[in-house]
């Protein structure tokens, strides 16, 4: 759900009516396409700080939310100002401001942890899972969706594109349920949670000089065999929920531009010479049909990192979005902006990124 | 994608009927099947809401019969179809009665984003300067906005923190509506600034016609070929942020309403334990309504594209509408993947 | 998590020790669970993985007042005052002797040559460290409040210490010592005026408990390993290294423990967990009294007939609660919803604690403690109460577990089908819960509460004395005199006896009416033993009392 929306994400980048007047105005060089393109990550950002701030503040604050249920109103309400939270809405907020221009977020109020440590901690574990997703909806995705395509209008495209819009249909956490009801508790196969076992876990932290928090580095370096495998087992279920629901986007985006390759006018060109629709397929329409997938995937880490709530609080998988309904659950708010604000602006960076390719591989793009 | 934006109403545009009989007429093979696939779902989905007092052995927070409580995490048997829930609920009238309250949540997600994001749309594109500016800036964050975090917030300021039937029906159809405001927003204002430029408009104004009047009428008449889309979408997601909502423990209380996420949420411990039917089922009821809704905006999505449609309807040469939209990729650029997936 | 810069890390796994690293390897190498190798080189059996789904504030005692911090600090930190096994009653641990010297002094007496892991000595000046910094620091999610009667501390000499009170003979004083209030922190390691982070306070080894930390990954992953240098009551722990797991979500303990990855679940797996667990022949479910109680509150203010409502009358509003309270069927609530994990509470003081009484079962229902719906109607009628009595009633779906949205659904189902009550059940977000329960928002509502110490009085003091922090308007004289009155009763039975009285009057009178009490549940893999040890009215769950045989 999170992450389908998120998919959209992308689309003000990709469709050029979402420019703002002055790109058109701009009209013209690459160079002003791409610095205004650079300038609207600000603006992006500050929409979402700011929100986020307000939204979170009239959620209530985490001191209430520790102890309600222990302490008198009069005794709360001395904790709440002890803390600032009883001040102006507004003097807070500017009070943010100036910590975030100065790159401070903050400590988190219900671990005590510097967010910034917190996003650097949980970021990797997040990449590494975005990664393995990735992976799988590679595997799983182009291959079928190439297929498709070539079997177009026939029982096999039916059969897989209705699989792809099961993939979108099933909420990721349903899915992980099944999952584990199948290969966890069912099978017992794999692992249903975190990111490796207690013992691989230990093994990591006391034999590894400098662990990059991405496991499967951390666990080669570790030099055994068994905790590497360890690690990977404990990411095949992640990956597939997560992967899969990919997988359906590439498939389609495969199906799609492989079937507008081969209509257009060189293949036709090449196949009334009488080229075989299998070499057409292959020679003519599929390298070209990849060429989006490049600015998709730029999409999908974007996606990854921002809908990965309900994908780590699943597998319990220690990342960005695990941590972030943990501090929702907390209210905290200093942790959940500062999350917020990351999240923010890697999407929106990743954005701007995706946009320049766009308009480098498309000149039609930048008008 | 403005290149694809396809002006000149038809004549043909005076007989057709409702958008999505039309496009089933159009179909044609495997098309039509998905189609006709999506609709039969989805009218199954609409059926039950309606029937639901009908459908269900028992109501949705029944918790005992005349021949007593009916037990918690009881397996399928002649009383209970289904089973009962871990908190004693029956399953089936659970599910059953939870068509109602996604419908709700569907409803009111459509009529929001459609209103607020038409509206916007029409104002942004015609007075356009400053206004428009803002206005397109906040709309291009708004899609940075993790969606369930959105949710959530707004679950508790919305309800003032009361997992009541309408604070969650809100709470999920707003956020909904947040997220996608933008889009109805985009192809309102791009139709808004291609008709305000158009010949047309300009004559109706020397001859005295209200401009207000013919923006809407043209801009609105150009946009119902996408709209359609864009609904489907719209609804799959109200259904699918009401549930992951309901999954992370902000669903509706179960006295006041069935909700499928929160049945999952429930079900948690049941899945580790061998209770499957707890979660299956609810999990299905979910697959099923986003899966109809799916397939529907896909096969509209597909219609409307040219190089999609079926060779054989295209052969026959039916002229499809292209659309103006996100929805509607055209070229095979970029900016007709952000359609692509927009679909999916 | 994986927290730390890695300057901290690598001076972390310096400090862990050859130890850790070889029974991890020697555990790892094992690859199974159940063939029990001797551990590295280190005396006291293999090491236990722990899971548990509690989550920590803060190890610094001045910066959290929740369970799961609280946990970790039973193992590592030395109290002046702690519950042995088996017990509620408090006994000197790192002390050789405390006692009331005069009214309002009281004197611990620390044993000699005590010292931190990190070889710092431990003396009076540390105690007095760390009580004063708790009253500096006031931290907002701290456990300060709990010193309220404390005025001053001194330390004499290096081996005495002396509180100044300011109520006389506070019989709970030496409760407070073993509680979240009460660990004793190095004064060389914690700062005196702000929150220490936990990443220094594992480097600096400031720890003096049966165990220390020898790593941290904040709610991930903790390892301890037996402190040599613990002269307390508790004795040396039976296994030498412990690593304790966090989980968020119950169900991925629950299979974690069936699979073998965890040894022991301690804290909290669901009833439907609990209950498959119970079948399962490779492990083992210890049950042990729970100090956590679940009540509903009323207001005496907003309830039906209440003291502000346009019907006032306290004699009807009175019939309203006593009618619920002859109507509510715990057995029922407790065997469907919680499946044995909850057992029915008949009063206020919870079974195990000392001066427990079982008012309500006496004075409602069939006597046996099942409901009885015609008592309740008799005694509604006689105080001429309409029925069926409109009452709206609040439970918070979010902060006593998922299930409480099954337990009030019960208790409606159970109120509404006698005809006698139409009960509007609603539920709201905690953070606004805790706000608008003492604004009169709600007539009638569901609270729960975990003991700061096994004293009844935490069961009291806090609910039913005029200054309580329910603000539910209750206000019964009496009642708040004997309260204050066996506060200061140093005779162990006339107080007891007190506390028994107490109980009866509220009984009568139905401020809140209790209905749960939780069990502590511990599930182990076949073969550990030594859980139901220290599943006692102590509430604390000592690590060092686990071994695998």
């Amino acid at each position: 759900m999170t992450t389908t929306t998120t998919e959209l994400t992308g689309e003000p980048a990709a469709v050029p009516e979402a420019a703002p007047p002055p790109r058109r105005r701009r009209s013209g060089g690459l160079g002003s396409y791409i610095a205004v393109r650079f300038l609207l990550i600000f603006p992006t950002i500050f929409v979402l700080v700011t929100t986020v701030f307000f939204l979170m503040r009239t959620t209530g604050d985490p001191i209430t939310a520790a102890l309600g249920g222990r302490l008198g109103p009069a005794e709360l309400a001395e904790r709440v100002a002890a803390a600032g939270y009883d001040r102006p809405l507004f003097t807070q907020y500017l009070e943010y401001l100036g910590q975030l221009v100065r790159l401070d977020f903050g400590t988190t109020l219900s671990t005590n942890q510097p967010v910034t440590e917190v996003l650097a901690d949980f970021g990797t574990a997040t990449l590494e899972l975005a990664f393995y997703a990735l992976v799988v909806a590679f595997l799983v995705g182009i291959p079928l969706g190439r297929f498709a395509a070539y079997a177009r209008d026939r029982w096999p495209d039916a059969v897989l594109r209705v699989f792809a819009i099961l993939c979108y249909a099933t909420p990721v956490f349903f899915a992980g349920m099944v999952l584990k009801l199948v290969f966890s508790s069912g099978l017992g196969w794999l692992p249903a949670s975190g990111r490796a076992s207690t013992r691989s876990e230990i093994l990591i932290q006391t034999s590894v000089e400098n662990p990059t928090g991405i496991y499967l580095i951390d666990a080669i370096k570790t030099g055994n065999g068994e905790v590497v495998q360890d690690v990977l087992e404990h990411a095949v279920l992640p990956a597939v929920a997560l992967g899969l629901l990919t997988a359906g986007v590439f498939l389609r985006l495969v199906r799609t531009n492989v079937i507008g390759t081969l209509g257009m006018g060189y293949v036709e060109a090449a196949r009334s010479r009488g080229v075989s629709e299998r070499r057409l397929l292959r020679k003519h329409a599929y390298r070209p049909a990849l060429i989006p997938i490049v600015t998709v995937i730029g999409l999908q880490v974007a996606l990854l990192l921002g809908g990965a709530v309900l994908t780590e609080t699943t597998f319990e998988w220690r990342g960005l979005g695990f941590q972030l309904s943990e501090y929702l659950q907390a209210r905290d708010f200093v942790a959940v902006q500062g999350l917020v604000v990351l999240l923010a602006v890697v999407v929106a960076v990743t954005n701007f990124v995706v946009d320049v390719i766009a308009a480098l591989i498309d000149p039609r793009v930048r008008y | 994608m403005a290149t694809t934006a396809t002006p000149t109403p038809t004549p043909a545009r005076r007989r057709r009927g409702l958008p999505v009989v039309r496009q089933l007429r159009q179909a044609v093979g495997l098309q039509r099947g998905m189609l006709v696939a999506g609709l039969v779902l989805t009218g199954v989905f609409l059926l039950t809401a309606a029937l639901a007092d009908l459908l269900a052995p028992y109501g949705y927070n029944q918790l005992r019969d005349a021949d007593g409580p009916f037990g918690a995490q009881q397996s399928p048997s002649g009383d209970h179809w289904l089973g009962t829930t871990v908190g004693g609920y029956d399953v089936l009238s659970r599910v059953i009665y939870g068509t109602r309250t996604a419908l709700a949540v569907i409803v009111v997600a459509i009529v929001l984003s459609l209103f607020l994001g038409v509206l916007l749309g029409l104002l942004s594109g015609y007075f356009g300067g400053w206004l428009d500016r803002v206005l397109v800036v906040v709309c291009d964050a708004v899609y940075a906005f993790p969606t369930l975090l959105l949710a959530i917030v707004m679950a508790i300021v919305i309800s003032g923190g009361q997992s009541s039937l309408w604070g969650g029906i809100l709470a999920a159809a707003i956020s909904i509506t947040v997220i996608y405001i933008p889009q109805y927003f985009r192809v309102i204002r791009a139709e808004t600034v291609r008709i305000k430029a158009e010949a047309y408009v300009e004559s109706a104004k020397v001859i005295g016609a209200s401009h207000w009047r013919i923006m809407t009428r043209h801009v609105l008449r150009n946009a119902t070929r996408t709209l359609p889309l864009i609904l489907t979408l719209n609804a799959s997601e109200a259904i699918l942020t009401l549930a992951g909502l309901g999954f992370l423990g902000f669903g509706i209380e179960p006295t006041a309403a069935a909700e499928w996420g929160f049945d999952l949420n429930r079900a948690l411990s049941d899945v580790t334990s061998g209770i499957w039917w707890t979660s299956i089922f609810p999990g299905i009821a979910i697959v099923w309504v986003v899966l109809g809704l799916t397939l529907v905006g896909e096969s509209l999505n597909d219609l409307a594209d040219p190089r999609l449609r079926s060779r054989r309807a295209a052969d026959a040469g039916e002229t499809g509408e292209v659309t103006v939209v996100p929805g509607g990729p055209l070229g095979a650029g970029p900016a007709g993947l952000a359609g692509i997936e927009g679909a999916s | 998590m994986t927290p730390l810069g890695s300057s901290g890390r690598r001076m972390r796994a310096a400090t862990a020790g050859i130890a850790v690293t070889a029974l991890a390897l020697s555990a790892c190498g094992g690859g199974g669970d159940d063939d029990g190798g001797s551990g590295g080189g280190s005396g006291g059996g293999d090491a236990l993985i722990i899971g548990t789904t509690d989550k920590i504030t803060t190890i610094d005692p001045a910066g959290s007042y929740d369970n799961g911090s609280f946990a970790v600090m039973n193992q590592v930190y030395p109290f002046l005052l702690n519950t042995p096994l088996g017990s509620p009653e408090v006994e000197p641990d790192i002390a050789e002797s405390a006692e009331f010297t005069a009214p309002t002094q009281y004197t611990v007496t620390l044993k000699s040559g005590l010292t931190f892991a990190n070889g710092n000595e431990l003396t009076s000046s540390d105690v007095k460290f760390s009580f004063d910094r708790q009253v500096a620091i006031a931290d907002e999610n701290g456990p300060s409040s709990l010193l309220a009667n404390l005025d001053s501390v001194e330390a004499p000499d290096d081996t005495t210490v002396v509180f100044n009170l300011t109520n006389p003979d506070d019989q709970t004083f030496p409760q407070v010592l073993s509680s979240p209030v009460g660990p004793i922190v190095d004064e060389e390691v914690f700062s005196a005026d702000s929150l220490t982070p936990d990443d220094d306070i594992v480097e600096g080894n400031a720890f003096a408990g049966p165990y220390v930390i020898t790593s941290y990954e904040i709610n991930d992953l903790i390892s301890y390993e037996a402190n040599p240098d613990y002269q307390g009551m508790l004795g040396a722990p039976k296994t030498d290294t412990i690593n304790v797991r966090y989980y968020a979500e119950s169900s991925n303990l629950k299979l974690d423990v069936e699979e073998g990855a965890v040894d022991v679940a301690y804290r909290s797996l669901s009833a439907t967990d609990v209950e498959d667990l119970r079948g399962n022949d490779d492990v083992e479910v210890v049950d042990g009294p729970g100090g956590e109680i679940r009540y509903i509150v009323f207001n005496f203010n907003t309830q039906p007939y209440g003291a502000t409502t346009p019907e006032a009358d306290p004699a009807r509003a009175l019939a309203v609660r006593q009618a619920m309270a002859h109507l509510l069927d715990r057995e029922e609530i407790a065997e469907q919803v919680y499946k044995g994990t909850y057992t029915p509470l008949y009063s206020y003081v919870p079974d195990g604690l000392t001066g427990a009484t079982q008012s309500l079962q006496e004075l409602y229902g069939d006597g046996q403690g099942g409901p009885d719906a015609d008592a309740a109607a008799q005694v509604l009628q006689a105080a001429g109460v309409q029925t069926p009595v409109q009452l709206s009633l609040q439970y918070s779906n979010d902060h006593y577990g998922p299930s409480s949205g099954d337990e009030y659904a019960l208790i409606k189902d159970q109120l509404e089908s006698t005809g006698l009550f139409t009960v509007d059940l609603q539920t709201t977000e905690w953070t606004q819960y805790s706000e608008q329960r003492t604004e009169d928002v709600y007539p009638a509502y569901q609270l729960g509460w975990f003991p700061d110490y096994s004293d009844a009085d935490n069961y009291l003091t806090p609910f039913f004395t005029t200054e309580n922090f329910l603000s539910n308007h209750y206000d019964n004289p009496q009642v708040n005199e004997m309260i204050l009155q066996q506060l200061s009763t140093p005779d162990p039975a006339q107080r007891t006896a007190m506390i028994e009285q107490i109980q009866d009057v509220v009984a009568g009178d139905l401020s809140t009416l209790p209905y749960l009490q939780g069990a502590q549940i511990a599930v182990v893999r076949t073969g550990v033993t030594g859980a139901e040890d220290t599943l006692d009215a102590s509430f604390k769950f000592r690590y060092g009392a686990l071994e695998r045989a």
